[in-house]
This record gives C-alpha cells, structure tokens and sequence, in this order.
C-alpha cells in the first residue's frame, strides 16, 4: 500500500530524470581512508601508510613542501614523506592530505581559479597568524586546513544554483544581518552546513567541523554559552583577521564580514589597533612572496 | 597531626586523595566519637571535558583553582578540602546536620556560578553536588560513597545542582560504575567522529510482493580493537547532544549510498534514524538539505524514522523541521511503533507515510494469537491511513507467514537479511535486481 505523497509514491523514474550526476560532494580521498584504518590499529604501520602517500607522487612532493612552508608551523623541515608522517603524526598527516586534495576533488575546478587563490592566501595567512597571536588549542596546520576549507561549500552552492552568485553578492554586502541569513531567504541551506557536513565527510577533527558551521555566527563566537570549543573560535578569528588584511593588503573584493566579526575576533586574538596595523605591512610582504 | 608539602595537591592547595582518604577517617572517627555531626559533599565540574577542550589544560586547571578559591571561601575554615579527581572535590563539614548542610552548598552553588574569565572568553562554571550526612556507626567509605552516587544522580539529571543523598533512587554500585562508563563512551565518540570509525550498515525492507520496499541505515562504531554497540552509544550520544552529529553525519552518508544505489540501477530508498535532539534543533532542516544537495540526491530516496517518543513534546521547530522535510519530499516512517507511548491521535496528525511495527509484536508470533489480532489490526488501520505497514523483526518462516497472514506490507529482520555493510548490500541488491520503487 502506498500514499501519493512525493515522499512515497510519485514515479522514481521522473523524479531521477531531474538529477544531474556531476553536481556533487567531492569524494574523500582514498588516502585518508587508509590512514583512518592505520589509526584504528593498535599499532599503526608508519611504514606502510609512507609507502601508499610515496606511491602518489605528486601527493608526496605536495605533502612535503605543505609541511615545509613557514605557514605550517614547524620549525624541523623535513625530507621525506617517512620524516613528514613522524613529525605530524598519522592525525595531522590525513588533514594536511585533506588540504592538499580538496582543491583537486572538486570536479572543474578551474571555474572558480579566483575562489581558490584567495581561499589559499587566506589559509596561509591564517597559519602564519596562528603562530604570532599563540593562543591555547590554536594549531597552525589546523589555521591553514581550516582557511582552505572554511567556506568550501560556496563551491558545492554555486555549482548546484545557478543563481547563488547574485545570493553572495547580496550577502557579501550586508552589512548588518549574518551572511548566512542572506543564503536562507532564498536557498534551502547555506554555505556554512554544507561546509561542515563535508567536513566531517573528510574526518576532520571536531574543531575545524564546528568552526565552519558557525563562521558567521558573531552568538557563537563570542559567548561561552554557546558551547563552541575555544580553538574553533580561535579558528574563525584567525581566518577572518586574515581575510580582512588581504582586503587590506590587496585592495581585492570587500565583504562586511569585518564590520560584523573584526571586533570579536580582534578580541579573541588579543590584537589590539597598533598591533593590527602593524600586521597589515607584515603580511603585505608574506602575500608578496607567496603569489 | 602536619600536612606534609607532598599530601597537598599543587594547584588547589586542597589534600589530595590519598592524604585525604586518611584525614576523611579521622573526620569520621572524630564526629563518632563527639556526636557532633559531619556532611560530607561530593562535587564535581560539569562540562569539564569540554572545558579542558575548549581552554586546554592550562585553562582547565585555572577553572579547577578558581573553583577551589570559591570553595575555599564559602566554606567555614573548619571544613577539610580534598581533591579527589582531576575536576572532583570533597568537602567534609563538620557539625553539620542535613538542613545547614544544604543551605550552605546551595550558598556555593551560586557562589561557584559568577562568571569567571579565560582568555578573554567569560564562562559560568557550574558543579553537581552531592550531600551525605555521617549516620551513626557508617564507616568513612560507605559515607564518600554515597556522596559520589548523589553527585552523579546530579550529574544525571543535567548537572547544575544538588542531590542529598537518599533522595536520589537508589543506584547502586552499578548504577555509579553506568554513569562512569557512560563518560567513557562520550569520549570514544568524540574521538569516533574524527578518525573514521563510524560506519553505516545496512538492512533490507523486503515488501511482500519481494520488491525492496526501502533499506534501513544503521550505525556502527569500530574503536581499535572493539565495537561499541549502537544500544550502548545511541543513548550516551542522545543525552550528550553529540547525536546531533552524528545524525548528520549520517544523513550524508546515507544520502550518498541512496545516490550509489541509484547510479548502479539499483534505485532504492534509504531510511535514515533521526533523534528528537536533531529534529528539535533549528539546524535540522539546513543540515538535510545540504546533505541531499552534496550527495545530488531526490528527496523521494531519503525516508527519515523517527521513534513515536517524538509526540510526547511536539515542539514548534519539531513540528516546522517535519513540515519542511515533507515538503521537500523525504519520506517519514515511525519506528518501533506499538511499544512506547502508542498514542492514537498522534497517528491521526502524523506526516508519516510508513508504520513500523514493533519487533515486539513480531517475537510473539505465531503463538500469540493476541499479539496476531493486534498486528492485524494496526496493519489495517496504517493502510486505511495511507500508511505503507512493516513489520520488524522477523527472524523465522513461521514469523513471515503470520505477519502474510496479518497482511502488512513489508517485513524487515534476520529472516531475509541481516545488517550488512555498504559493498554486501549493494551486492544483495544487485543479486534481487529488483527496482524497489
């Protein structure tokens, strides 16, 4: 016995008819599955999970430069994917593999060249700030995951609406209401939960997942009740202080966010005006050498 | 008798256990001896997992020293402080009865609750107490011991408060070594989410014409080593409010298998269990719409289950979340239906479009001829409300033939197929070739 509501019983055919197969979450790479196995072992086969990144060679060189990079944090450089995995550990060798790959798991990617560039200065600058402001729980390989990610599901929005360019345009200049608030007057979701569920697709840990969904959340962010752990706060402060120096620094596209959240995030990084201004100079010369 | 510099733990100047268990039992002995009276409080930090994650252990024990400042001053100088745990105190009162006892925690209760700021983060801190006041003859164990099990009745009831003990049900050694085990799985959770070791499986609606009605997910956990079994985790998850993430983790993940099964030819509809937590959260209706749009699935192949418990507090953000998803076309199915707070009128009202029996009619069967005369007539009364009927829980061709008897619609349990992972139903389906809708 079936209804003929939608849910039950409309013909499948049809409503399969309307579904487009390229339009869809980029797959998580079968690298982190591996590492993920490793993990749940009691002892975890370093040497086997190096072998499978060494098969890949274009992961390998791409692993060892990410890790090597000033905006990475650590200070030993390393030579080798085996010196790689025993400096970051199997954890944050499977989120320095996720921020390597996403780019690449978008399918047509070159579309949106612009969204990942500043996607990928934002990343840097955050990782570099992770380092200067040091707050507690606040990783710099996490700052540099996080910025690539932060707002990847504006990638997954526009290629699924073709309208959802004019919906960023509107909320990139509201200058009062939540960016998201903007998205949800006209799409069934926004850009923030799409993010996160991919996220978590890719087993990010806990903080990184959080502090995309509530990346435009000023509620969230500033008060303790709201339950959002201090790294993730950390997290968007860091990428929203570096987004706003690279509006500064390069003159690019400007967005409200800063008007909304700079404060906040000022105060959860304990920078004050001077020493604002005085990051503006510093990370003109860090976007310089990157670009 | 002196507190030697090693008895004191470092951070809140207070004994630490092992000092403390001795100085407990001169307490005890002392309030014996005199007739005096002795309360005994058991306290513990809520949240503190989350503070530790959220500040680090560096802010973490700046909570557990300012707590220990609160104490400190609340608390009339003759009280004996001890650090039992890493967010765990003890304070022994001495020449306190029941009544003064409690009126001076709850005093510190809202002493402990002024906010306190940490890295420029304010928090309000909050603790469940638990009280013991000495009986007579009570040995110096037995009374910490029922303080601790009056802490975690108030740390069962959502923290923030304060049980006296013997007014809390009586627990037991079980009962406290329950809510211990329950913080362990909180953290295997946390830790679950980020490692990869969830998983759905998956088990077959199987109608009784054979096509495949729908094909339930169903979550698995696999720790290093071990499996923790989705009775133990399920409702730690819920109390915890982690349900919410994983609910949304599966929900993309099950969205993506119902978009595999249909780019194999397989087209089959995948039913995802949703929690009360989730449903009555403002962010339910965006996180399933996003996980259909990621995984570019029709809403048509998505059934939500729900259990009936749902009904007992409909919500306005329940009511609007199942609105919007019936809107959008995913299908609603009530789980386990029968068992818990039948009510009638529900039915009546619901959105839902299928009905799951109980496996608990299901077992019965055929032998009870009631519980035969009950399936029959729910499954009459679901088809009269254009409900799709399924019974759950078959396991034997005796069980198959009664429920054909009662003409439901569809048959879930061991008897066609038990939970299977992702590759092994795709296969499964595959070998029925048959398109379930």
């Amino acid at each position: 016995m079936r209804s003929d509501t939608p849910g039950g019983g409309r013909r499948l055919d049809e409503v399969l008819e309307r579904t487009i197969r390229d339009i869809d979450i980029p797959p998580r790479p079968t690298i982190i599955d591996r590492i993920c196995h490793e993990m749940r072992q009691d002892q975890p086969n370093f040497k086997y999970i190096g072998e499978q990144i060494s098969a890949d060679v274009s992961l390998a060189a791409a692993l060892i430069k990410t890790v090597n990079s000033p905006y990475f944090g650590f200070r030993r450089r390393c030579r080798s994917v085996h010196e790689a995995l025993l400096m970051l550990g199997l954890d944050a060798t499977s989120r320095a593999i996720a921020a390597i790959s996403l780019r690449e798991a978008f399918p047509g990617s070159a579309h949106y060249e612009r969204f990942w560039q500043a996607s990928a200065q934002i990343a840097a600058l955050s990782g570099w700030l992770a380092q200067l402001v040091r707050k507690s729980g606040l990783r710099a390989d996490d700052a540099y995951t996080y910025g690539l990610f932060r707002d990847c599901g504006i990638v997954i929005l526009l290629r699924r609406f073709p309208d959802y360019m004019a919906t960023l345009d509107r909320a990139n200049h509201e200058a009062e209401r939540a960016f998201t608030d903007i998205e949800v007057e006209v799409l069934p979701t926004n850009h923030s939960v799409v993010g996160s569920l991919l996220a978590q697709n890719w087993w990010l840990p806990e903080e990184i997942c959080l502090a995309i969904r509530y990346h435009h959340d000023r509620d969230a962010i500033e008060q303790f009740e709201s339950g959002l752990p201090a790294a993730s706060r950390y997290l968007v402060a860091a990428s929203q202080t570096a987004e706003h120096i690279l509006q500064q620094v390069t003159g690019g596209s400007h967005t409200e966010e800063w008007h909304k959240l700079g404060s906040s995030s000022q105060r959860l990084l304990g920078l004050d005006e001077s020493a604002l201004g005085d990051l503006y100079d510093r990370g003109a010369a860090l976007i310089a050498s990157n670009s | 008798m002196h507190d030697t510099g090693s008895d004191l733990d470092p951070i809140t100047g207070f004994l630490n256990r092992i000092a403390g268990l001795s100085a407990a039992s001169r307490s005890v002995a002392r309030a014996e001896s005199t007739g005096d009276g002795l309360a005994v409080l058991w306290l513990d930090i809520d949240r503190f997992r989350q503070i530790n994650q959220s500040f680090g252990h560096v802010g973490g024990d700046r909570v557990i020293a300012e707590v220990a400042k609160r104490l400190r001053q609340t608390l009339s100088a003759d009280c004996l402080l001890l650090r039992m745990g890493s967010d765990e105190f003890v304070a022994l009162m001495p020449s306190l009865q029941r009544q003064t006892a409690t009126e001076v925690c709850q005093r510190l209760l809202a002493a402990i609750e002024s906010p306190l700021a940490i890295d420029d983060l304010l928090m309000h801190p909050s603790v469940s107490m638990g009280i013991a006041v000495h009986a007579a003859g009570e040995d110096p164990l037995s009374l910490l011991e029922r303080a601790d099990r009056a802490m975690i009745e108030a740390k069962r009831r959502g923290g923030k408060r304060l049980i006296v003990s013997g007014d809390e049900p009586v627990a037991g050694r079980l009962g406290v070594q329950l809510a211990r085990d329950e913080l362990a799985i909180e953290a295997d959770l946390h830790k679950a989410l980020e490692s990869g070791c969830l998983a759905l499986e998956y088990q077959p609606l199987v109608g009784l014409d054979g096509r495949i009605e729908a094909v339930e997910a169903l979550m698995r956990c696999d720790l290093p080593g071990r499996r923790l079994m989705p009775g133990k985790f399920i409702p730690v998850a819920e109390k915890t409010g982690l349900i919410v993430r994983l609910g949304e983790w599966s929900l993309l993940q099950g969205a993506q298998f119902a978009a595999r099964l249909r780019d194999e030819g397989v087209a089959t509809r995948v039913a995802i269990n949703v929690s009360r937590a989730q449903l009555n959260s403002r962010s339910f209706t965006p996180a399933l719409q996003a996980a259909l749009i990621c995984a570019n699935v029709a809403p048509a192949l998505i059934e939500l289950e729900f259990t009936e418990s749902l009904f007992l507090d409909l919500s306005e953000i329940v009511q609007g979340n199942l609105r919007s998803a019936r809107l959008a076309g995913v299908g609603m199915a009530i789980d386990d239906f029968g068992y818990g707070y039948s009510c009638l009128a529900n039915l009546k009202d619901l959105p839902a479009n299928k009905l799951k029996l109980d496996r608990s009619f299901i077992k019965v069967l055929p032998a009870d001829r009631r519980a035969y005369a009950v399936v029959k007539a729910m499954a009459m009364l679901g088809r009269e409300l254009g409900m799709t009927v399924v019974a759950e829980g078959v396991e034997t061709a005796e069980q198959q033939a009664a429920v054909e008897g009662a003409a439901v619609d569809a048959v879930q349990g061991y008897f066609h197929a038990r939970p299977m992972p992702e590759e092994a139903m795709l296969a499964w389906l595959k070998e029925k070739n048959t398109h379930a809708l």
